[in-house]
């Protein structure tokens, strides 16, 4: 499954507005494995290096009665009104990829930013911070394994 | 619309789909049956810091803690980097087995409630479950007044087979699928976004680091008052995040806990639409209950077998249907028919009052008895009735004169037209009594109430002339009696009882041909026989069924009777033209009590129907009155051997012309007094068949036999104990 999209990180990013002229696109590919099971909620955000919440590059899974199932970012993101803005789609079923692109401000990278991603399926155990990575520079293009539900999860840097 | 109508057109349609949610949610019913199963159930008394300890002794990557609905406790955690999920058993925290969600496919989930179309497939499962309830709505207004009203809501359904399945069935699962309905509905609009289940904004709980080490499970002070009763689920906290909580959910709400303190650091109370959401959760699917559930997948299991009656009732309601046209809106008729009728005769009658008077320039409506009404628009209103039986009303409207009791009379005039036949004593007694009625409740009438004598259509376009000059306008009613569509029956053999005195009888045996049309019948229906030259068809109680393979009659002849004479007149190898004409009122139902069948004359045939299909062995006593035993005791050498294979528990003869012949069979009754007094209050079933006279003095003598029971043949009959078929 490919999302190829455009995804401006703005709202919740304060950092990012001013210096989107100083920006760069960002690919996220996130993996899953054949967990035998319904389409799995994700929620793919970013952390900041103090592990406060930083903005959503995607909520996959459209039925907001199950948000909260995506724990970590369900309550990290609580203050973000806009957290949803244009960043939703379908669930990802079992075995498929989810491929985010957004645009980030170079001020992000390699400043202790983390991508993490909340999982959930139905009738199986929630799985907040199935994966996290440091967004570094130097990480781009190296999958990083996930605990529950994602295979693997890799960035690309443009 | 009436509620008739919402209840035939929704179950026809959106019946078929709700049979998919039925037969998946009849499958769906087995998870939470073998969830029960899988493992020992938690005691609700146990505390959660207790079970906390346990589990962390024997699972060391234990990351969340499941009480299921079943009872039985679930722990998921990691080894390496594989996810387990295992049942443990709550006594010693021992690992028993992996935990499947559901041993079911996914798809048949899915199926259930999205018919495999997702979000809009969402909405369509909705909308099936709306229908549903309204479907239950209507069948419970239907079924009241079907059987009379909350008191006798449990008495014996009269009907077809597929009528008596329907309503049996209904009034068992009504309740049940009614729930299921509006549960349905509930979490399709919790899943839809229509109904927030959510109590706000989570609290921003975090633990406050303070240099202690983190507390285990078992030594937070925030689970000791809590047991497991009241927990979902309890996580842990992330161990590469010192800032995490414990998190607990419980059926009140969800708490937050400090992994160094082991204080609450923070509640959050479950939303009433939360609470109203899992009971939804357990009434629909049954998880926490076993038992519910095995109710539930039989309940969701019916949903075939009522739209499969249902579609066959409608089948049968469209073949018997009058073909009224130009049939009006309720509403917006001047002139309103009312209909009683047991065979369908009188619909033709009242097809023929409609038509003159839509030619007349009348907007009518006609329709059955029991939905008599008036409204703003209604002009004149005529009730045509027919009398079943003994004075009794037609099964569908036998509680229509109750509730025309209960109107309060308008200024519009009721006219009612009887049906009957002369030589019975209560002669068109059901129309008699609606007129009494309705006068009594101060409606007018155009005409004084007219009671057709056998079907007359002279007399009946005579009581049109008298309409017409009523209502001051040209009325023609032309009537032509409607005969259902007649098979070709072939006389395959004929058992002759020639007479020395009164008249010659036979029994008559046709064959149908083969893929012939004849309706499936039973013992006990009636035959409608055609004879050539005539309109009019003439009834013969069938003494045998489908299952026999024959169609088989006892006739005698009637002085100058055109039918009787053309069937005593039939060789083998003849034919005549018939019909099967339903008699559900006289068939027997179902049960081991025992069953007094009593005969005279020719109308020992249905009786002799019901021995000859008594398979079962059920206790039947046959009383049989003839003449003279060397000339008209039909069935006599079958009978005798009916006794022999046990069909027959028993029989007792009286011939009343020939010396010590017995007398009348009532006089037969009377000597059996105490024996039949036994049967009666063992809750035996009676059948009587035979001519009105006999009919008569039976009822008399059982009478004086009920009497010291407390109980009469009218009580009887009132609860189908009792049924004559009369000729």
């Amino acid at each position: 499954m490919s999302k190829p999209l455009l995804t401006t990180l703005a709202a919740a990013c304060a950092l990012a507005l001013p210096a989107l002229a100083h920006s760069r696109q960002i690919t996220v590919t996130t993996q899953l494995k054949n967990y035998g099971g319904d389409g799995a909620y994700l929620a793919v955000y970013l952390t900041d290096a103090k592990g406060a919440y930083a903005g959503t590059l995607w909520v996959a899974g459209g039925k907001a009665k199950y948000y909260k199932h995506l724990a970590d970012w369900n309550r990290l993101s609580a203050g973000d009104a806009k957290r949803l803005a244009g960043v939703t789609g379908a669930s990802v079923g079992a075995g498929r990829k989810l491929t985010v692109t957004a645009d980030l401000a170079d001020a992000l990278i390699d400043a202790g930013y983390e991508i993490r991603v909340d999982a959930a399926v139905e009738d199986m155990r929630d799985s907040p911070a199935d994966v996290r990575v440091p967004l570094a520079a130097g990480n781009a293009g190296k999958p990083q394994a996930g605990k529950q539900y994602v295979q693997s999860l890799s960035f690309q840097l443009k | 619309m009436g509620w008739k109508a919402i209840h035939r057109w929704l179950g026809l349609t959106m019946g078929a789909l709700a049979v998919v949610l039925g037969i998946t949610g009849a499958i769906l019913a087995f998870d939470p049956v073998q969830e029960a199963w899988q493992a020992p159930a938690a005691p609700g008394d146990l505390s959660v810091a207790t079970l906390v300890e346990r589990v962390t002794r024997t699972v060391p990557g234990a990351e969340e803690i499941r009480h299921l609905p079943s009872g039985a406790i679930v722990v998921f955690g990691f080894v390496g980097d594989q996810a387990q999920a295992h049942y443990v058993d709550p006594a010693d925290g021992r690992v028993l087995g992996a935990w499947q969600p559901s041993a079911l496919p996914r798809w048949v989930k899915n199926l259930h409630r999205s018919l495999l179309l997702g979000d809009a497939g969402r909405w369509g499962a909705a909308g099936i479950a709306l229908a549903m309830a309204l479907i239950c709505s209507s069948a419970l207004v239907l079924l009241l007044r079907r059987m009379g009203g909350w008191g006798r809501l449990a008495a014996r359904v009269r009907g077809t087979l597929a009528q008596r399945i329907h309503v049996v069935t209904g009034r068992v699962v009504l309740a049940v699928l009614c729930l299921t309905s509006l549960t349905a509905l509930f979490m399709s609009a919790t899943t839809l976004g229509l109904v927030a289940l959510d109590a706000g904004t989570e609290p921003d709980a975090v633990s406050v680091v303070s240099g202690k080490a983190a507390l285990s499970g078992g030594q937070l002070p925030a689970l000791h008052s809590l047991t497991v009763r009241d927990v979902r689920r309890l996580n842990f906290p992330d161990a590469s995040d010192p800032e995490d909580t414990w998190k607990v959910a419980t059926t009140q709400g969800d708490g937050w806990i400090d992994a160094y303190s082991g204080q609450m650091l923070a509640w959050q109370d479950a939303t009433l639409a939360q609470q109203a959401y899992d009971w939804a959760v357990v009434l629909h699917t049954g998880e926490a209950a076993w038992p519910w559930a095995v109710v539930l997948g039989l309940v969701g299991a019916s949903v075939l077998l009522f739209w499969w009656s249902g579609v066959v009732i409608w089948w049968q309601a469209r073949r018997l249907a009058p073909r009224i046209t130009a049939n009006s809106a309720l509403a917006q008729a001047d002139v309103l028919i009312f209909v009683a009728s047991e065979g369908g005769s009188t619909w033709g009658f009242a097809e023929a009052l409609h038509a003159a008077l839509v030619r007349g320039g009348h907007r009518v409506h006609t329709s059955a008895l029991e939905n008599f009404r008036t409204t703003a628009a209604t002009r004149q209103v005529f009730v045509l009735a027919a009398t079943y039986g003994d004075g009794q009303a037609p099964a569908h409207a036998s509680h229509a004169l109750e509730r025309i009791g209960k109107l309060s009379a308008s200024s519009v005039p009721v006219t009612v037209l009887g049906f009957g036949d002369r030589q019975y004593p209560a002669f068109s007694a059901f129309a008699q009594a609606i007129d009494a009625t309705l006068r009594e409740r101060g409606w007018n009438a155009l005409l004084p109430l007219e009671c057709i004598h056998q079907q007359s259509a002279q007399q009946f376009a005579r009581w049109g002339e008298a309409l017409a000059q009523a209502l001051g306008e040209p009325l023609v009613l032309d009537y032509a009696p409607r005969v259902p569509p007649t098979t070709a029956l072939t006389l395959v053999a004929r058992q002759d009882f020639p007479a020395r005195e009164g008249e010659p009888a036979a029994i008559l045996r046709f064959a149908w041909p083969a893929g012939g049309r004849l309706a499936p019948f039973a013992a006990g229906d009636l035959l409608g026989i055609v004879p050539p030259g005539s309109a009019v068809p003439r009834f013969y109680s069938l003494a045998s069924g489908t299952q026999d393979g024959f169609v088989e009659l006892c006739v005698r002849l009637v002085p100058g009777g055109l039918c009787s004479t053309h069937l005593l007149g039939l060789q083998p190898g003849e034919a005549v033209q018939a019909f099967v004409r339903p008699n559900p009122g006289f068939a027997l139902p179902r049960t081991r009590r025992p069953v007094l069948l009593i005969g005279a004359g020719t109308g020992v045939a249905p009786l002799a129907g019901f021995i000859r299909r008594n398979d079962r062995r059920r206790p039947m006593h046959l009383y049989f009155g003839g003449r003279d035993p060397a000339r008209d005791f039909y069935f006599g050498a079958e009978i005798a051997r009916w006794l022999d294979e046990g069909r027959l528990a028993h029989v007792q003869t009286a011939f009343s012309r020939v010396p010590d012949g017995g007398g009348y069979v009532q006089d037969a009754l009377r000597r059996d007094g105490e024996r039949l007094r036994a049967l009666l209050a063992q809750g035996a079933f009676v059948r009587v068949c035979g001519s009105r006279a006999m009919a008569q003095g039976v009822g008399e003598a059982l009478d004086e036999l009920l009497a010291p029971l407390g109980l009469s043949v009218a009580q009887l009959k009132a609860t189908d104990r009792y049924a004559e078929d009369i000729f």
